[in-house]
């Protein structure tokens, strides 16, 4: 049982972190996009009618077509909305568990704030520091049939447990022949660049998990997305790897439904309808993504030389591939199809990274709609070098001269 | 985001105090009173290392209550079982080694394709399945069949289980051979990797102390090697249970070898039972030879577990007698002289039946009636087995998820049903093969377009 000196420890904890640097960068501080995107949904309204959203209440089946009267929303960023989804996890399951490291008193991006308080130490505690070990631990509580929310503290440090999650976690159904399994295992990890994470707190390795069949692999993109998508990722019969941006936890806020809905996984979204080449991102670039559209159309008079005038009337589709894995080919086929080009973008490094699976199986689809080779636009094939980031990580800039030069290929 | 430096400050804080292991500090008079926020430590000005968890230096002692002639050792509390249970135990010992002969003979026949017998473990897992309720929750390393064949699991689905036959239950024939698991009988599915099971353990256990209908009922209990031991996972699995902290038994078949690699190898320290206290877990090691120590031992640690809701740890001690799978020839590392000496010396079985014989209860007629039947029993399951075509071959793609299947299985399980078609009778390798499945593949060829 959890005794009285685990309580006395947090006080004295919560000094030490907010005297310490652990805050993400201020919001707009290194991604100015965000603050201003149209990607957000500002309004009751807007947020109410999020695409694919279903509204999970007892004994109701709505989708978001039907039923807005009625529903509220509520100004989250994604810290908070990520927080909400947990709430909602605990409040309507009894056997749901949260744990992982410094999560008890809040998280340190405080996706955990208050749920100690509010769900007990038997159900919101800390674990000690060791990846294998609480990812294994929450192994264990599913292959009993309990929900186990588990936090890898770092996406960088999720390999100690890739062990467990690659040979373990991926593969406990199929070789118990169905008599076992932890799909209600869901690991959260932050993930992406943040501006100053150097090497081990800005990597995106969602690639090394793209060929683990068994895993389902998840990144949104704000706030809406986080918790729709947590809590079908909590709920799915399958161990779930979800991976939140970190840059977007206190960056990206949107009017965030306060009722329990989800949102489906392996469902792509397109986000802006297009004509003329596929732009398919997830997580922080599409924010990137979004800003080299509006340079695109109407570059600054510095960028005007770099963009043929008859190239910025281009309609670009713009795709959120949201699940990893298993990834919606469908949706993206059906749109390089229609626009005869496509571009990958995202932060891990090109070779072998989630873009080479997705050009390859496009090439194979598209092959006599291609009008210019499939580009990917990345992370160069290095670590994430701290002072170099702004030339390492995809920017808005290098996906306007990947646009550019494949609409002119 | 130094989020090491920032986890290491975080570690300074007192931890709740459980009176553990603080007796083998050698008793130094010191400033009493002073002490460290992040222990319970005395403060002494006196310099002083130490590498020993017993205060004498010794090594930690051996619970043993036979003797090599089957005597209760004086002192020892004899268990109180009667002549059923008793020979239920010696039944359970004498069906590992006749269940190990004929598979692992069957598997030099190239019949099976792997197997790992359990010689000279036979009082360690038996003795351990006898001090647990069969509703416990077990998770295993590999060497440990005779659990569930002490909870019922019968010879029909141990032989299933090794062919890979369309009744293996336990993975439908996608396993290695012994790597058993049963929903019904508690004992979750084996896997290959050494180690993974410790930490599931711990999540096992904290899962039964949060359900109210078997807290403080049932716990978890892991089986692992000495070799498994040196895995991180051990660690880790040692730390969740003891600092969350989970109902769950850790029961170290310590055998002297992984493999090759003798424990002198392995590990400096005093074996594994001397790093139970370093995790503040109630820890014993017990003579592995001896089932009725090993059954006192693991019951005690079961009912401290349950009743405490916190780990235990159980080192028992034995050798491992065969070689370590049907992959390894043991003569090339140990000396075949070694290996027979210690089968006379000290054989776990052997040991229980002098006991049995002076309480009366076993003869040399039982014995031969025992072994005769044993050997019956197998053999009808073993020529059962071997008859048995294997599963669907569509079993392939099963089970990967739960829910619906996703394209990339649905379109792979097309095209492999595709090529079945266009050369499963004709391209010889795929034909003799699909003739081992049931339905022969017909069930994907079918649906070929």
């Amino acid at each position: 049982m959890f005794t009285s000196t685990l309580r006395k420890r947090i006080p004295r904890i919560l000094n030490v972190r907010f005297s310490s640097s652990v805050e993400p960068p201020p919001a707009g501080g290194h991604l100015p996009s965000v603050a201003t995107s149209q990607l957000l949904r500002s309004t009751r309204d807007t947020a109410l009618r999020t695409p694919d959203l279903v509204w999970v209440d007892e004994g109701s089946s709505e989708t978001s077509e039907s039923l807005v009267g009625g529903r509220e929303t509520r100004k989250m960023n994604t810290y908070q909305a990520v927080r909400d989804a947990m709430s909602v996890a605990l409040t309507k399951d009894d056997d749901a568990v949260v744990f992982g490291e410094d999560v008890a008193f809040g998280g340190v991006f405080r996706c955990t704030m208050g749920l100690a308080e509010e769900f007990g130490r038997e159900r919101v505690f800390n674990t000690p520091l060791t990846e294998q070990g609480l990812v294994g631990f929450g192994i264990g509580l599913a292959m009993m049939g309990h929900t186990a929310i588990a936090e890898i503290q770092f996406a960088d440090y999720i390999f100690p447990a890739f062990d467990q999650l690659v040979n373990e976690a991926a593969k406990i159904r199929y070789r118990s022949g169905g008599q076992y399994n932890c799909g209600k295992l869901t690991v959260r990890t932050p993930t992406m660049s943040v501006g100053h994470g150097g090497l081990y707190h800005s990597q995106s390795p969602e690639g090394f998990f793209m060929g683990v069949s068994g895993l389902k692999v998840v990144i949104p993109r704000s706030p809406i997305q986080a918790k729709g998508l947590l809590l079908a990722s909590i709920r799915d019969p399958n161990p779930v790897v979800f991976m939140e941006p970190k840059v977007l936890y206190r960056s990206a806020v949107e009017q965030v439904p306060i009722d329990d809905y989800t949102l489906p996984l392996s469902r792509a979204e397109i986000l802006v309808p297009g004509s003329d080449l596929t732009l398919l991102s997830w997580g922080t670039p599409l924010y990137h993504c979004e800003t080299a559209l509006h340079m695109l159309s109407s570059p600054a008079p510095t960028l005007e030389p770099h963009i043929p005038t008859s190239l910025r009337t281009a309609k670009i589709e713009l795709i959120d591939l949201r699940t990893i894995l298993p990834w919606d080919v469908d949706t993206v086929v059906e749109s390089v199809k229609r626009t005869g080009r496509l571009v990958v973008v995202h932060e891990a490094g090109m070779t072998a990274g989630a873009g080479a699976e997705i050009c390859a199986e496009v090439q194979k689809r598209c092959f006599l709609k291609l009008n210019a080779p499939v580009r990917r636009v990345t992370g160069w094939d290095t670590p994430a070098g701290l002072q170099f980031e702004k030339f390492i990580m995809p920017d808005a800039i290098r996906v306007l001269d990947a646009i550019v030069e494949t609409l002119s290929y | 985001m130094l989020r090491r430096l920032i986890a290491a400050s975080c570690s300074k804080f007192p931890l709740a105090y459980r009176g553990l292991a603080t007796a083998t500090t050698p008793q130094v008079s010191g400033l009493s009173g002073a002490r460290l926020p992040n222990s319970q430590s005395y403060i002494t000005p006196k310099l002083h290392f130490f590498n020993s968890v017993t205060p004498d230096g010794q090594q930690i002692p051996t619970y043993r209550v036979l003797d090599g002639v089957g005597k209760v050792l004086e002192g020892a509390k004899e268990p109180e079982i009667d002549e059923v249970y008793a020979r239920r135990l010696y039944e359970h010992m004498q069906l590992l080694p006749a269940l190990d002969t004929v598979l692992y003979n069957v598997q030099r026949q190239g019949k099976i394709s792997f197997y790992m017998t359990a010689f000279g473990e036979e009082a360690t897992i038996i003795g351990a399945a006898a001090g647990l309720k069969d509703d416990d929750e077990v998770l295993g390393q590999y060497r440990e069949m005779g659990v569930l064949l002490w909870r019922g699991f019968t010879i029909d689905n141990v032989m299933n289980q090794c062919f890979g036959n369309e009744e293996d239950f336990c993975g439908k024939g996608r396993q290695m051979p012994v790597h058993l698991g049963s929903v019904d009988h508690h004992f979750h599915t084996i896997s290959s990797t050494l180690g993974t099971q410790i930490p599931h353990a711990a999540g096992v256990g904290f899962a039964l102390r949060r359900d109210p209908a078997r807290r403080g009922k049932n716990v978890a209990a892991c089986f692992f090697g000495e070799g498994a031991a040196s895995e991180g996972d051990f660690h880790a699995g040692l730390l969740l249970a003891s600092t969350i902290p989970c109902p769950t038994v850790f029961i170290a078949r310590n055998n002297g070898f992984a493999i090759s690699t003798p424990s002198t190898e392995q590990y400096y320290g005093d074996g594994i039972a001397s790093r139970g206290p370093g995790y503040g877990i109630d820890t014993v090691r017990v003579d592995g030879n001896d089932v009725l120590a090993v059954m006192s031992a693991v019951g005690e640690a079961r009912r401290r577990a349950a009743e405490q809701g916190r780990a235990v740890l159980v080192e028992c001690m034995s050798y491992r007698v065969g070689h370590h799978s049907t992959s390894d020839d043991s003569f090339a590392y140990r000396d075949r002289a070694e290996v027979e000496d210690w089968k006379k010396v000290d054989n776990p079985i052997v040991r229980f039946r002098l006991y049995l014989e002076l309480k009366g209860w076993w003869d040399s007629t039982a014995e031969q009636e025992l072994k005769t039947r044993l050997r019956a029993d197998v053999m009808k399951a073993f020529k059962r087995a071997e008859s048995l075509p294997r599963a669907e071959v569509s079993e392939i793609f099963t089970d990967v998820y739960g829910g619906e299947m996703p394209w990339n299985l649905k379109e792979q399980r097309a095209e492999l049903a595709y090529l079945l078609k266009k050369y499963g009778n004709t391209w010889e390798p795929w034909k003799t093969e699909l003739s081992r499945f049931r339905n022969k593949g017909e069930e994907l060829m079918k649906e070929a377009k």
